[in-house]
């Protein structure tokens, strides 16, 4: 093979090109598919991928699902090794070969330029059900995989353009709702689009053009990440956060252990210390934890690095087989996803002292509820995420706020909220109020992001609500004199006039029409000490309601007329001079 | 037939833009001409005042005699824009359903880079104390949950008096079935503040999606009483001179509305800026013989792309302004932050980026030796020998090629261990491709593919870079008509009168009854009668489009699908679904009508078009294919296709002839605009002289 010259410019428009691609098929996803987990929150990614499975770019509408693909990619190229052809369509939930989650069902597609394979486009959504013991997906009482979701390790479902109706029925015979083949669908359709315009692009470039600028565009990439990391000192740094509550065991407590290592242009994550594995469906992935580990990671680097091969190769992740965060066949594992937040929070506490300026404080825990039932307006089943209850705040950094009701970290932002009439037209609940939640901030010179509380009246009949997430116990953290975020938890006040907390992995049947929800999502964790904080800007979010009287005085020593809203700085100077 | 100068009639076309106010100016006997002005952002009226004693003064009238003269102005603002981009809008207050005041403010919770923590929220255009919520409920069919708290409305207007608010928006939940909460809310508010300018949800956008609708009234309120003042300010002015013709405004969707109309629906004028382009792109295409086109207009700091198919500008439902959501129709415009300011630099990975950084009109690019230090994309022109130092701008502006060089040397040369020219071709090259790119989001994005167009290149720089998107593109044909430094305002001229209309109306399509349909549609085309007959449209000259947003059942987006009027009042709903299908095929690749699936009915739109008369576009002198007489010297300058430089020859772009030919690699300079005519394509100046640059054969 002749040496290719390489083209630094072409490289530069091969990464913008690639990245086009990816979102394209991302809003030929957002705009076709069917359940309000893909097409309102955007629960899903897409990604295209070398021949050998490597990652070219991807877009990561919520990245705790991304970095699983290219090792599933792998892993199909190696399987299906010289049984791969144009038409092709693979589909791979599986968690024990690499999957993160298994509602997360993807769709891979292989692309050819006349006979030679060139690469993979895949898009893996969260499906509105994959089967298993409780509608939706989420079953805090697993124990095993079985008693959680059809496996469906990589199967061909269309060969050379033709239909596998046998494989094809098979998964859907175990799924308990049709729209999720319809949203299969979209996912391939997905796929094709990408398909056609990575074929177009190589075509366009030549294939040995293509593959010598792509290498170039690795090496690039590697090189801007390894910067990123020789700016971290040398030294190994330890960190660590709790799990709390299997499913099974109330009060029990699990520890997530992680050690950082910086070495030149290298960082090595290792969980070798975590606890062991639970019983129930509190645990992790090799590449849920993989995602949620890069995820957060990514955070403290600058956030123009493209997205491929090269930006991993730096990262190196190490996590026990038989953990928490890397449980072995055949456990459950439906939450792994969700250990992301706490896992953030053990490597935030581990870097926070060497790379101060680039960490936040904790971030809102996730504590999410899924609600599905009738709705005898439409006779029909609805399953429904709520995602609007759950978006907490993100932590604050040394020089700003956190993110007010921008939810889990492991989304950062990239899922939305339903539309309220939306929500009330999908499902037959009715909204009676999200608004942010007065003092959920923690204090700080900079303040957490805000959480919210959110309220709706059930609706229609045989609704079952399952409820997964954390928080409830330890808050989101503050950082260098910040204050702690408040807790969430989730409340109902069935019409009999009683109220009762859910727990945090719960499964509810027959919850009775009429009955009033309320959850509230917490703030992220301050930064810094809260009298530093300009009294005005006190001031002026005690006049929007966001701080209370109270909290102004007690935890950010500011007075503040109660009429006027404007501070009272004789008497803040003196609450101020106490502090110090 | 010319009339005499005594006779003559005009009709202007005015489009404001942040540095320049373009003119353009159409003679009854079928001239046409082009000048630009300084703007003055303060009081943009003054300088369009200023304009015409301008122009006033090219034709030896009076600023008087002139505005007597002018029959139609078309104007295009941009004051709704810069009053939301630098938040210097109305103090408006937001009257809202209980539980919800938030929603403006928590834009559904997204962070656009979701890895930045120093990405902040945008600044809601209502502050949350001002935002005020008020018990009152409708369910999601428009039933009554709970009555409307009247004493809630006026303590909120009590609020909005003490504290200066001079524009309210209204906006309850699911208004978009019954307005009744919002009408009884928005007569108490209009009694207690009449000098406030109010905007209600279900006269702006009575459409679904909360969200959607918060926004969007809030930022029709904001805008309001700027806008309004403006229109004021500029109608006694121009009726001060003397001028006593229609004025028109530009609406973001590419049609014009009057005075009137437009100040009671400010927010659709919010993206109305390059909305006008397209049209003139539109018509200088098809006297090239294309129905369809794209268009690119590259100025200073920005590049806008669209695409005209079938003669029409593309229209989409909704986008955004500073990541605040308008749901109003918008031409499908894709802005990018890519223009002849846009600044060059290498990052630590060793990559070549091109903007979005500007240096704008002030300092600007480093060759106009006005103090700017950073290399741009016009200084790699300079280097690369596109741009005539001693030319620019028709020779009134001098450039420093020594300055180009210097500062393309240190900062982009160096780094990547190049020489001067190199980084300039790599300037040019990154530039192009990410103008490519903006091309790609407004056809590869929506299933097109860009080699069935040809382009049309706009603004003052496009010309030089038409060739370089193209080539990447694989376009076959680029056009440069002969006004494109000043399309815009040439495309005001060229616009229709229009007002859109949306209703809500969910709705199995297979139990929708079709009486039900029609009396919707003609209750909208009947709102748009009216308004057009009131503006003096003849009733021949009005035209009503019908849209569906059409989706399979459980779908939660929308596929809009044009429908006849005769399909709507004969119940034809085969045709429409048979549509439908094709559009969702096209669109995302695969459709299900031989699965039998549900189609559901969302939204009914209607378009009500008011054709105005618009004047022909003029022809130029006829010549033979040599163009020779026009060549002014050669210059050395840089040919992408080879990969070096070579003498180029440099045409005089005004004495061109219709029927002349250029083969490439030349250029072409005319006062405002230089076109470069690569290697691999031939230029033809056609009847109307717009230079109709081919790929050659190869």
């Amino acid at each position: 093979m002749s040496e290719q010259p390489i083209d630094q410019v072409l490289v530069s428009i091969l990464g913008r090109a690639l990245r086009a691609i990816t979102d394209e098929m991302s809003v030929s996803m957002e705009r076709s598919s069917r359940s309000p987990i893909l097409c309102e929150a955007r629960d899903f990614v897409t990604g295209l991928y070398d021949a050998d499975g490597r990652m070219l770019e991807q877009t990561e509408n919520l990245p705790i699902l991304s970095f699983s693909l290219s090792p599933v990619c792998q892993h199909i190229a190696r399987k299906f090794a010289g049984d791969v052809y144009p038409g092709d369509v693979f589909f791979h939930n599986d968690v024990f070969s690499f999957g993160n989650q298994n509602n997360d069902l993807a769709a891979f597609k292989p692309i050819f330029l006349g006979e030679t394979l060139i690469g993979w486009a895949a898009c893996k959504g969260h499906q509105a059900d994959i089967g298993g013991a409780v509608r939706g997906g989420y079953n805090p009482n697993a124990k095993e995989v079985w008693q959680e979701a059809i496996r469906i390790p990589a199967v061909k479902v269309y060969e050379r353009g033709k239909l596998r109706r046998d494989v094809w029925d098979l998964i859907f015979a175990n799924i308990r709702l049709p729209i999720v083949q319809e949203d299969m669908r979209a996912e391939i359709g997905s796929c094709t689009v990408g398909e056609r315009r990575l074929r177009a692009l190589v075509e366009k470039h030549g294939l040995l053009r293509f593959e010598a600028h792509k290498r170039a565009l690795f090496d690039s990439t590697r090189r801007l990440m390894e910067a990123e990391i020789r700016s971290i000192p040398n030294g190994t740094y330890h960190g660590e956060s709790t799990v709390y509550f299997d499913g099974h065991h109330p009060g029990s407590r699990h520890k997530i252990r992680v050690t950082i290592t910086v070495e030149g242009g290298h960082i090595r994550f290792d969980y070798a210390g975590t606890d062991k594995q639970t019983e129930g469906f509190v645990n992790g992935t090799y590449t849920s934890t993989a995602s949620a580990t890069i995820l957060t990671f990514l955070q403290m680097v600058s956030p123009s690095i493209p997205h491929n091969q090269g930006m991993v190769e730096p990262i190196e992740i190490v996590i026990p087989e038989g953990t928490l965060l890397n449980a072995a066949y055949p456990a459950a594992t439906t939450f792994g996803n969700h250990l992301c937040p706490p896992n953030a929070d053990a490597i935030i506490r581990a870097l926070s002292p060497v790379i101060p300026d680039r960490v936040t404080a904790g971030w809102n825990q996730l504590l999410c509820s899924l609600s599905t039932g009738h709705d005898p307006r439409k006779h029909d089943t609805y399953v429904d995420i709520l995602f609007m209850g759950l978006k907490g705040g993100s932590g604050a950094t040394a020089d700003c706020d956190g993110y007010d009701h921008i939810g889990m970290i492991d989304a950062s932002g990239g899922v939305l909220d339903q539309d309220y009439e939306m929500f009330e037209q999908m499902t037959p609940h009715r909204l009676v109020s999200h608004e942010y939640l007065v003092d959920s901030a923690g204090a700080g010179k900079h303040r957490g992001g805000l959480g919210v509380e959110t309220r709706y009246v059930v609706g229609g009949d045989d609704t079952q609500l399952v409820t997964f997430g954390d928080g409830d116990i330890e808050p989101a953290f503050g950082l260098f004199g910040g204050g702690d975020g408040s807790l969430n938890y989730i409340e109902l006040h069935t019409p009999d006039g009683r109220r009762s907390r859910t727990t945090t992995k719960d499964h509810l049947h027959g919850v009775p029409a009429g009955t009033l929800y309320v959850q509230q999502a917490g703030g992220g964790g301050g930064y810094g000490p809260a009298q530093e904080r300009p009294a005005e800007i006190v001031a002026r979010e005690v006049r929007d309601e966001i701080v209370s009287a109270p909290a102004a005085r007690d935890l950010y020593a500011v007075a503040v007329d109660p009429v006027t809203f404007a501070v009272d700085h004789h008497e803040t100077a003196r609450l101020r001079a106490k502090r110090t | 037939m010319t009339t005499t100068a005594a006779h003559r009639t005009y009709k202007l076309g005015i489009d404001v833009g942040g540095t320049f106010t373009d003119f353009f100016l159409w003679t009854s006997d079928g001239e046409v001409r082009g000048y630009k002005t300084l703007s003055t952002p303060k009081d943009p009226s003054v300088g369009v005042l200023e304009g015409i004693a301008t122009i006033a003064r090219t034709l030896s009238l009076t600023p008087g005699e002139l505005a007597r003269r002018i029959t139609t102005i078309v104007h295009g603002t941009t004051v709704t824009t810069n009053a939301t981009l630098t938040r210097r809008g109305a103090k408006t207050g937001l009257i809202t359903t209980q539980g919800v005041r938030d929603a403006l403010e928590m834009r559904r919770g997204i962070r656009e880079d979701q890895y930045d923590n120093h990405l902040l929220n945008v600044q809601p255009l209502v502050p949350r104390y001002l935002r005020r919520a008020v018990p009152g409920r409708l369910d999601w069919r428009g039933a009554e949950v709970a009555p409307l708290d009247l004493a809630g409305v006026r303590e909120a207007v009590t609020l909005f008096r003490n504290e200066g608010v001079t524009a309210v928006a209204i906006c309850f939940m699911n208004a978009f079935v019954s307005a009744a909460h919002e009408r009884a809310a928005a007569e108490v508010v209009r009694r207690e503040m009449p000098s406030a300018f109010v905007s209600v949800s279900s006269e702006v956008l009575p459409a679904i999606r909360f969200y959607n609708r918060v926004s969007t009234t809030t930022l029709d309120a904001f805008v309001g009483p700027v806008l309004r003042d403006y229109l004021r300010s500029l109608t006694s002015r121009l009726l001060e001179a003397g001028f006593a013709g229609a004025l028109l405004i530009m609406q973001s969707s590419g049609g014009v509305a009057l005075p009137d109309a437009t100040a009671r629906r400010p927010a659709g004028t919010l993206l109305s800026g390059p909305a006008a382009a397209p049209r003139a792109a539109a018509a200088y295409a098809r006297a090239s013989g294309f129905s369809d086109c794209l268009v690119v207009d590259m100025g200073g700091t920005s590049f806008d792309a669209s695409l005209v198919r079938g003669g029409q500008v593309e229209l989409k439902p909704e986008g955004d302004i500073a990541r605040l959501r308008i749901a109003l129709p918008m031409l499908d415009i894709v802005t990018i932050g890519a223009g002849g300011g846009s600044i060059g630099r290498v990052d630590s990975g060793g990559l070549l980026r091109m903007g979005p950084e500007s240096a704008g009109a002030d300092p600007g690019p480093a060759c106009y030796g006005r103090g700017g230090q950073v290399p741009t994309c016009t200084d790699a022109n300079v280097v690369l020998g596109y741009l005539d130092p001693e030319y620019f701008a028709g020779g009134e502006m001098r450039l420093d090629a020594e300055r180009a060089r210097a500062v393309v040397a240190e900062h982009v040369a160096t780094p990547l261990g190049l020489d001067a020219e190199r980084a300039a071709v790599g300037m040019y090259r990154v530039i192009s491709a990410n103008m490519a790119h903006g091309v790609r989001e407004i056809t590869v994005k929506r299933g097109l593919d860009p080699r069935e167009f040809p382009m049309v290149v706009a603004g003052g720089a496009g010309a030089l870079h038409g060739c370089a998107i193209a080539s990447e593109l694989d376009i076959p044909v680029v056009l440069v008509p002969p006004v494109a430094s000043v399309l815009c305002a040439a495309g005001m001229l060229l616009t229709d009168q229009q007002h859109d209309f949306v209703r809500s109306c969910i709705a199995r399509f297979s139990e929708l009854d079709p009486k039900r349909l029609e009396a919707l549609v003609l209750e909208m085309a009947e709102q748009g009668q009216g308004q057009l007959r009131r503006a003096d449209v003849p009733q021949d000259r009005i035209e009503h489009l019908v849209a569906l947003d059409l989706r399979y059942l459980k779908q939660y987006h929308e596929v809009t699908v044009p429908v006849s009027l005769e399909a709507v009042r004969a119940g034809d709903f085969g045709a429409m679904l048979a549509e439908f299908h094709r559009e969702h095929d096209r669109l995302y690749g695969y459709e299900l009508s031989t699965e039998g699936t549900g189609v559901e009915l969302i939204n009914v739109r209607v378009r009500s078009i008011g054709h105005t008369d618009k004047p022909q576009l003029p022809r130029i002198a006829a010549g033979s294919s040599d163009a020779s007489v026009a060549l002014k010297r050669r210059r050395r300058a840089f040919v992408p296709e080879l990969d070096r430089f070579e003498d180029l020859p440099v045409y005089d772009g005004h004495r061109l002839l219709a029927g002349n030919t250029i083969e490439g690699p030349a250029l072409i300079e005319r006062t405002d605009t230089t076109i470069l005519v690569s290697a691999a394509y031939a230029a033809r100046v056609d009847d109307h002289g717009t230079c109709v640059v081919r790929r050659r054969a190869p």
